[in-house]
């Protein structure tokens, strides 16, 4: 029914056009109107077209239909010729209905369409009297939360019609004034309100939620007031931006309610600091209010920081004293990601970064020296890493790393100085060092993130306290490295041996004086080739090669010749096994000689010994053998280091024993007398006493007691006599008596050391006619200077001195004439 | 019966050049040493005699006998004994 529509309109806008015609008040929506509205509410399309239909109908009032047309842009001209033209088809409709009405009534009179007399005005006090009668107490109503006795379609519909006559600045004020009322009365109800934080903050939320909510429903009611006043007069807020505006500024005037809320919202995050349970959505609605009205920045925030910052400083204060550190630093760390989490929860996101490091800065970097005086050494002794994980993370976020190397460092190094200067822990010392460098590696890798700057000052401080005493550091290395090469597998495999040599390596790599080692290593070494006490000669040679890899080939060039030597006497031996003096010789004795270069091996001091017969014709005839092979040589015999296997028949049993030489030659006596006196023992072997009470010593008083001493002790006396002991017996069958003379005397460790000294002292010599070679001429201090970056090893420059004096002496140089300073070098 | 019999001896001894003179003639090195070109002493840098029993490191005399080929010291005719 297309026609329905349109006929209804029509009769609505004729309605309309009377009321407007009559009605002082013009444009006012009746209720008539309303629910008319309300009867099609879905049509709307139907509406506007009555609407349009409507203002062409009536075109006399036209101010207000211009007014309607600025107002509202969505009328715009060309919509209205269009919609001119579907009126024009309405009317032609209209006419022929009316016609066809007409029919039936033949006498139609014309309807005639006139302007109005007088244009319609509004009243001066139209706007007055709506505020007053309408939106005012509205307003109000809303305010106290009483029932509005309007419905919100009215007032809105009021309020366009005032924005429709441009009047909305007028109700603004208005507006503006009754919210400043009512905030003002709201803010100041809050003055004397409860002391208790928490109450207070609730009133406060209180006022805050009601203005909101408020201030939601009057801009519903007044939307049309935003969207035409409010936008077109740029620097007026829109009504819920004026209503903050009016709550921050009587918030701010009246300073001690603004006072309170902030101090109450900070005193409930120090409760919760402390450990309380609080209404976090309370803070949090606090805070969105702060931030909403932007007083977060300048007032909140300020006062938040500082009063943090006071916390924490105490705290830091008072628990680093209460607390020990391990639980200090948990604490910290917990308090970090509490202060994260408080952010989260109910902080604005800019605070944190300046919150954060608030709290590092008072617990962490202002203390950092004290935490670290106090708790980094216990740490690091009883090797807490996860504390010090802990430790290093949180000083990594205060920059403050450099520190805990300079710790780290000082640790390193006086734990190992203490270590290290301890005589009467030489003979673990370089396990202890080992355990030790295990344990810091462990740390700086576990816990310091294998931070390079700290590797490297692990390793200097190493190097440091390793050379704060002189040599014997090298001498134990060495020592210890022949422990493991000696005994060797005592219930370890290749590979963990090898692992420890490569750990003893790293230890040797730091030693300043390498020429120690060396000096003991080789003599160490000579006494396992040459004793056959070394473990493997595998391990031997990947030692030696370790060795040369860490010191190049120079270092290692004479060690690998002593294993040449024994390889080289080896076939030597094959060779005199085939030869004619051997055969003269009856092979009653089975002989292997190992011949050494001498330059290669650590030189014995001489023992003059007597050989029993058989022996020495042995002797001879491999010194006739060997000569006659090598012309141009001689050969000195070592009997040191030779080593015998005898067949020893104890009344209670056949044992095969294999000793020293000199032990052998002692035993060897017995064949021939029941008992002896030192003094005789020593006409039959020839052995200094020295030796040959060491000699007795081992065959009579240690573990296997092949002699009887009379009277019985374990120290060999000049006056004592000597027996076989026929008692003899034992469980094995083949013996090993280990000579004491194996343990180093402290002759031989002087030797070792005065070599190394007399080695160092060519080396001295080298450096300075190099160096004056070149410059010619230099002063005491600057020949130092080089000195001391030529040098490898440690020295006293007392030392260096005696040897310029000595190069003066044998005039290498020569001290110039003028200046005693200054030294010459002479050609 | 003897109460101990030696079964087995494994002895050591060094070698060193028989040499009249400690050092040589040439480079005034000790024979226990190497001559100056050498680093390390021993079979690497032999010593030889010549028919005058006067000794020298090889690679010394070689040298000299690329000019000469009589002794240095005594100067009678030098070949290798």
């Amino acid at each position: 029914m297309p026609s329905s529509p349109a006929r209804r309109s029509k009769r609505r806008s004729s309605s309309t056009q009377r009321k407007r015609g009559s009605s002082s008040e013009g444009l006012a929506n009746n209720k008539s109107e309303n629910s008319n509205r309300q009867e099609q509410p879905s049509n709307k399309k139907l509406k506007k077209d009555a609407k349009k239909e409507d203002a062409s109908v009536d075109a006399k009032p036209q101010n207000l239909l211009t007014l309607f047309n600025k107002e509202a842009p969505i009328r715009s001209n060309t919509e209205m010729s269009v919609s001119n033209g579907k009126l024009q088809q309405n009317n032609q409709r209209d006419a022929s209905s009316r016609s066809s009405f007409g029919n039936t009534q033949k006498s139609a009179s014309k309807l005639v369409i006139r302007p109005l007399a007088s244009a319609p005005a509004v009243s001066k006090d139209f706007p007055e009297q709506v505020w007053t009668n309408y939106l005012r107490p509205a307003v109000r109503a809303i305010q106290n939360a009483t029932k509005v006795s309007f419905s919100y379609e009215e007032l809105y519909r009021k309020v366009e019609d005032i924005c429709l006559l441009k009047l909305g600045s007028l109700i603004f004020e208005k507006l503006q004034e009754e919210v400043e009322q009512h905030v003002v009365k709201q803010i100041n109800s809050l003055q004397g309100y409860a002391h208790d934080a928490e109450t207070f903050l609730y009133g406060v939320n209180k006022v805050w939620e009601d203005h909101c909510n408020q201030m939601k429903l009057v801009r519903s009611i007044f939307l049309f007031l935003d969207r035409s006043f409010v936008l077109h007069n740029a620097p007026v807020r829109s009504i819920w931006d004026m209503g903050l505006k009016v709550f921050r500024k009587y918030l701010q005037q009246n300073t001690e309610v603004e006072r309170k809320t902030i101090q109450s919202v900070i005193a409930l995050i120090t409760a919760e600091r402390n450990g309380e349970n609080i209404p976090q959505d309370l803070v949090k609605e606090m805070i969105r209010m702060f931030l909403a009205l932007e007083i977060y920045g300048e007032s909140f925030e300020k006062a938040f920081l500082d009063a943090s910052n006071e916390y924490y400083k105490n705290e830091g204060n008072v628990l680093l004293q209460q607390y020990d550190i391990y639980t200090y630093l948990k604490h910290v760390e917990n308090r970090l990601s509490e202060e994260v989490n408080r952010v989260v929860l109910y902080l604005d996101r800019s605070t944190k970064a300046p919150l954060i490091q608030l709290v590092e800065n008072c617990l962490l970097e202002s203390h950092t020296v004290e935490i670290l005086e106090k708790g980094f050494d216990s740490m690091m002794d009883e090797n807490r890493q996860e504390d010090l994980a802990r430790l290093y993370r949180l000083l990594a976020r205060v920059h403050q790393l450099d520190q805990l190397k300079k710790y780290l460092g000082a640790y390193t190094k006086n734990t190992g100085a203490r270590i290290i200067h301890d005589p009467e822990k030489d003979n673990e010392l370089v396990q202890l060092i080992l355990d030790m460098k295990d344990k810091v590696d462990s740390i700086v890798s576990n816990c310091f993130d294998k931070n390079e700057a700290f590797q490297y000052t692990v390793k200097e401080s190493f190097e440091s306290f390793v050379n704060m005493r002189q040599n014997k550091p090298a001498e134990l290395i060495a020592k210890y490295i022949d422990q493991i090469l000696r005994t060797g597998n005592k219930g370890y495999t290749e590979e963990e041996l090898e692992g420890t040599l490569d750990k003893v390596l790293q230890f040797f790599r730091f030693i300043h004086g390498k020429d120690v080692f060396e000096a003991f290593y080789k003599k160490d070494l000579a006494k396992r080739l040459l004793l056959g006490k070394s473990a493997s000669l595998d391990l031997e040679k990947s030692m030696i090669s370790k060795l040369k890899a860490e010191c190049g080939a120079g270092f290692t060039s004479k060690l690998e010749g002593m294993f040449k030597d024994i390889d080289l006497s080896q076939d030597i031996m094959k060779a005199f096994y085939e030869s004619v003096e051997w055969k003269q010789c009856g092979n009653e004795i089975d002989l292997s000689v190992v011949v050494l270069t001498s330059s290669y091996w650590p030189q014995n001091a001489h023992e003059e010994v007597k050989l029993s017969k058989d022996l020495l014709k042995l002797q001879n005839a491999f010194s006739r053998f060997y000569l006659n092979k090598y012309a141009g040589r001689k050969l000195t015999w070592n009997h040191s280091n030779s080593m015998c296997t005898i067949r020893a028949n104890f009344p209670k049993g056949q044992k095969t024993i294999s000793l020293s030489l000199y032990q052998t030659l002692v035993l060897l006596l017995f064949n021939d007398a029941d008992a002896l006196n030192l003094k005789e023992i020593q006409e039959g072997v020839g052995l200094g006493m020295k030796e040959l009470k060491r000699t007795l010593q081992s065959l009579a008083c240690g573990k296997i007691r092949v002699l009887k001493k009379e009277p019985m002790s374990r120290e060999v006396e000049n006056e004592d006599t000597f027996y076989f002991n026929k008692d003899f017996q034992d469980k094995r069958y083949r013996l090993k008596i280990n000579q004491i003379q194996v343990k180093e005397t402290p002759e031989e460790n002087q030797q070792t050391t005065e070599r190394v000294v007399q080695d160092r002292q060519y080396q001295i010599d080298a450096a300075i006619v190099r160096i004056m070679k070149t410059r010619k001429s230099l002063t005491h201090s600057q020949l130092m200077s080089e000195l001391y970056e030529q040098l490898k090893f440690p020295y006293q420059p007392a030392d260096l001195k005696k040897r310029i004096e000595s190069l003066i002496d044998r005039e290498y140089l020569e001290r110039d004439a003028d200046t005693p300073q200054l030294y010459r070098y002479l050609a | 019966m003897v109460l101990v019999k030696l079964e087995k001896a494994k002895l050591a001894c060094h070698w060193t050049w028989n040499t009249k003179d400690e050092t040589c003639g040439i480079c005034q090195m000790p024979f226990d040493g190497c001559c100056p070109d050498c680093k390390i002493p021993g079979d690497d840098c032999p010593i030889v005699w010549g028919p005058c029993e006067h000794s020298f490191h090889l690679h010394c005399i070689l040298k000299w006998l690329n000019s000469r080929q009589h002794c240095p010291l005594c100067r009678r005719e030098w070949h290798f004994n």
